[in-house]
């Protein structure tokens, strides 16, 4: 739908009215005040950005440090520092909110024909926590007292006898602040994902990268509570002397290990899953071809959230749990196998059924295949239960789990970088530079992490500082880190050529790759209403059917399911997408970003332990959600 | 919404708002699934449950209790078939009902806590932790509650928009989720009485 040039004369009185409506404000305010979801994806990609960059200077430090024996660049309780935060920095606030909050925020309602989510201001609360709790962590490492058990924080470690600073407070504080924004991220999309489709958009038409979403936020959604739950404990043993954790008052120390891994083990394919639903968009875009077997797919990713909800315990292997308890979830833990290789076949299939063209964003796609299936290997091999005590807390795991969330998670993070650069920017990507940076990732990550496997066989137990020079360990530890310099530098070629490319490179277009899905079918960047008109969908390849989009101009033309009455959207039913009735939505709003104010006020509050003022803050929040709702959305 | 389609056919369907509620109830319930798992955690491994020294749970006040609170949701569903209806005078007056037996409860049951913590503290054990935090963490729903239908009660003043039948439905099931909450965690705490 060509937005730039309507066809008619009333068309284009109509599209001018959709601009003065959804206009933002002008400047620093119109960034505060913002509910608009492309912005606040942008606020999200930004600043996992920069969180992005102090994970990799952690890591960075780790491997310079581990470069030669008995080194002294960083001293033991920094590095133990270090590793922390790397864990907790690149899984908190990185990779949840670069694809939830950047990739999920920006391409969901585009994806789904929608003008905006269905809670804008929520949305909008749902950064600035995030925000406000990533400034919250790293106040800890301004102030020198950084989370440092690891970023499972196990007890006793982590209670006040062994680590008696504020790290840990810091800790516990900073995940259940982070987990509320996610909470929120959550319900955000599983509601506008059911109720704010075009209408046509059946959930069977539905693209296979929203199923992806609303997997990963059903798993958020149920998993995060048990880790808030954790941390609640482990505050209150902290500060209050309750004695959860602590076995000689009836405690149990292993429920903290419960508890995090219930929340844990969903959360690696809450990492992983956006990033299949990444993988499944870029494939049918360079294979031309519709992806085989999209209903198995669908199911494929709903599945494998839902059993990685049974398989915690395989993390606890080596605790002492009774024979049948490990023999049970060693079983459901291999069960995983069966949705993950589904979609590695469709995959697979689609590459060698379509024609495929190795541009950069598949190249990652490819890439990503790869480091997911030999990191699954390595997976399966821990089902066997005396290899997985054998190897516990060595390098070998440090490797398969690296495979998975840089392998798996963060290459179709890139790869979808490149593919909707130019529906974010308007300008196209330079393709040669492209290349070369997948190439110098691959093969920097591969050289960074397998030997890992091997050190780690040898007996190279995670989380040491240091290591002798004497027990065959060396020469691994020095390829890794040139591995590590040589990802490094594909990285930086990766966003300077995103740069450059912003600068220099000539204009996209809306739809450079003939992609399928609807957010091509818009203008490159997209307008502040997304879509002149609700676009009409009778597939799940959207953009690929002409006679539809013919049917949109004409619409756009006879003023049909243009909403150019006020701030609106529809709803639709939920399972068939049926037009149910439309909503006046809520525009800029001071409210969301005050309200992440007082709850920041109401955490440090609690971490300095003046539990009464941070009372008086909870209630300071409470009067900032009665102004939020003082205006009804009719009114405003 | 004039100058909109004519051509296709609206169907009725729950609003987000309605899917909102779901979804804040559904996160609620996990954390208190949570809990309550750590409770049964912790008496599983323990020898002796409530341990010696704390008196076992009263039971019967504690059931009238959830009783008369379980009777609030006949009120709150009431006042969300009114305001649907656009009756107002019945909505507020539901509301009010419902006010009355929340806050009734409300009273009591922070009386008794404190009561109570004078008997055992929460620094105590194991079971004192995991007993004060499940009952105040209900107890924190139930006031957040009532502070949802005093808000309303104020959005009432002043009659119904269908943003105020949305709130008045979402909050209804609101207090049908707290209620089954609070029957399940008195259950679970009475349970230390038994065996």
């Amino acid at each position: 739908m060509a937005i730039a040039t309507p066809p008619t004369p009333a068309a284009e009185a109509r599209v001018e009215r959709l601009e003065v409506m959804w206009q933002s404000r002008p400047g620093v305010l119109g960034w505060l005040m913002t509910t608009d979801h492309k912005r606040i994806g942008l606020l999200y990609f930004w600043t996992t950005l920069v969180l992005f960059g102090a994970g990799g200077i952690e890591a960075m430090l780790m491997r310079t440090q581990l470069i030669k024996p008995n080194n002294d660049l960083v001293s033991p309780e920094t590095y133990d520092q270090l590793f922390t935060l790397h864990g907790l920095t690149m899984i908190f606030f990185f990779i949840i909110p670069m694809t939830t909050g950047a990739f999920g925020n920006y391409l969901i309602p585009l994806m789904i024909g929608a003008r905006d989510m269905a809670f804008p201001r929520m949305n909008a609360l749902s950064y600035w926590i995030f925000l406000a709790s990533a400034i919250f962590l790293y106040t800890s490492l301004a102030l020198g007292m950084a989370p440092n058990a690891g970023w499972f924080d196990y007890v006793p470690l982590a209670n006040k006898t062994f680590t008696p600073g504020h790290n840990i407070d810091f800790y516990a504080l900073a995940v259940i602040f982070n987990s509320i924004a996610s909470t929120l991220t959550a319900g955000q999309f599983i509601v506008t994902i059911l109720k704010s489709r075009a209408p046509g958009m059946s959930f069977n038409r539905m693209p296979l990268f929203c199923f992806a979403f609303l997997a990963a936020s059903f798993g958020l959604l149920f998993a995060l509570p048990p880790l808030s739950a954790d941390n609640i404990f482990l505050f209150l043993d902290r500060n209050v002397g309750t004695h959860f954790f602590d076995p000689s008052h009836g405690g149990a120390a292993l429920l903290w290990q419960h508890l995090f891994w219930i929340f844990g083990h969903p959360e690696v394919y809450i990492l992983i899953v956006p990033a299949f639903g990444i993988a499944t968009s870029i494939i049918p875009a360079f294979t031309q071809r519709k992806l085989v077997a999209f209903p198995l797919v669908a199911i494929a990713e709903l599945l494998v959230v839902f059993i990685g909800f049974g398989v915690w315990a395989h993390h606890m292997f080596a605790t002492g749990m009774s024979t049948t308890a490990l023999i049970f979830f060693a079983g459901a833990t291999s069960m995983v196998v069966i949705p993950s290789t589904i979609q590695v076949f469709a995959w697979c299939m689609s590459f060698v059924l379509g024609v495929a063209r190795f541009k950069t964003p598949l190249l990652f796609i490819a890439g990503f295949i790869f480091m997911f299936v030999t990191g699954g290997l390595t997976g399966i091999m821990f089902v066997a239960i005396p290899f997985d005590q054998q190897v516990t807390d060595t390098y070998f795991i440090i490797a398969h789990f690296h495979y998975i969330i840089f392998g798996a998670a963060v290459f179709p993070i890139f790869g979808g970088m490149y593919y909707w650069f130019p529906k974010v920017t308007g300008k196209l990507y330079f393709e040669r530079p492209g290349q070369i940076s997948f190439w110098l990732i691959f093969a920097g990550t591969n050289l960074l992490f397998f030997p890992m496997h091997l050190v780690g066989l040898l007996g190279m137990p995670r989380r040491v500082y240091t290591y002798p020079g004497n027990l065959g360990w060396t020469t691994y530890n020095v390829i890794e880190t040139i591995g590590g310099y040589l990802t490094l530098v594909g990285i930086l070629v990766l966003f300077g050529n995103l740069v450059w490319s912003y600068l220099r490179a000539p204009a996209a277009g809306p739809d450079p790759w003939h992609g399928p899905t609807l957010e091509w079918v818009t203008s490159s960047p997209p307008p502040e209403y997304d879509f002149a008109v609700i676009p009409k969908v009778s597939s799940a390849y959207p953009n690929w059917d002409v006679e539809d989009r013919e049917e949109d101009r004409r619409k756009l033309a006879s003023g049909v399911l243009l909403l150019d009455q006020g701030h609106e959207q529809v709803e639709v039913t939920p399972v068939d997408g049926w037009l149910s009735r439309t909503v006046e939505m809520p525009h800029e709003s001071p409210w969301p970003v005050l309200l992440a104010l007082c709850l920041s006020l109401v955490f440090v509050m609690l971490l300095l332990q003046h539990f009464a003022i941070a009372g008086l803050m909870g209630i300071l929040s409470l009067l900032t959600l009665l102004g939020w709702h003082s205006k009804e959305p009719q009114e405003a | 919404m004039s100058g909109y389609i004519a051509s296709s056919v609206e169907r009725p369907s729950k609003p987000a708002a309605w899917w909102g509620m779901v979804i804040l109830i559904s996160s609620e319930a996990t954390l208190f699934g949570a809990f309550i798992g750590t409770y049964f955690y912790l008496r599983f491994r323990a020898p002796t449950w409530p341990p010696d020294g704390i008196p076992e749970p009263r039971v019967v006040v504690p059931l009238i209790l959830v009783g008369v609170l379980l009777l609030s949701s006949i009120p709150m569903q009431l006042a969300s078939n009114a305001a649907r209806a656009g009756r107002l005078a019945a909505t507020r007056l539901f509301v009010v009902a419902a006010l009355v037996l929340q806050a009734g409860y409300f009273a009591y049951e922070v009386h008794d806590f404190s009561d109570q913590l004078k008997t055992f503290d929460i620094s105590r054990d194991a079971y004192s932790s995991i007993y004060y935090v499940l009952l105040g963490a209900d107890h924190a729903h139930v006031a957040l509650g009532i502070l949802f239908n005093l808000w309303l009660l104020a959005k009432l003043v002043r009659g119904l928009t269908t943003y105020r039948v949305h709130a008045t439905q979402a909050i209804a099931w609101y207090w049908h989720a707290v209620n089954l909450l609070t029957l399940v965690v008195i259950l679970t705490l009475l349970s230390a009485a038994i065996g």
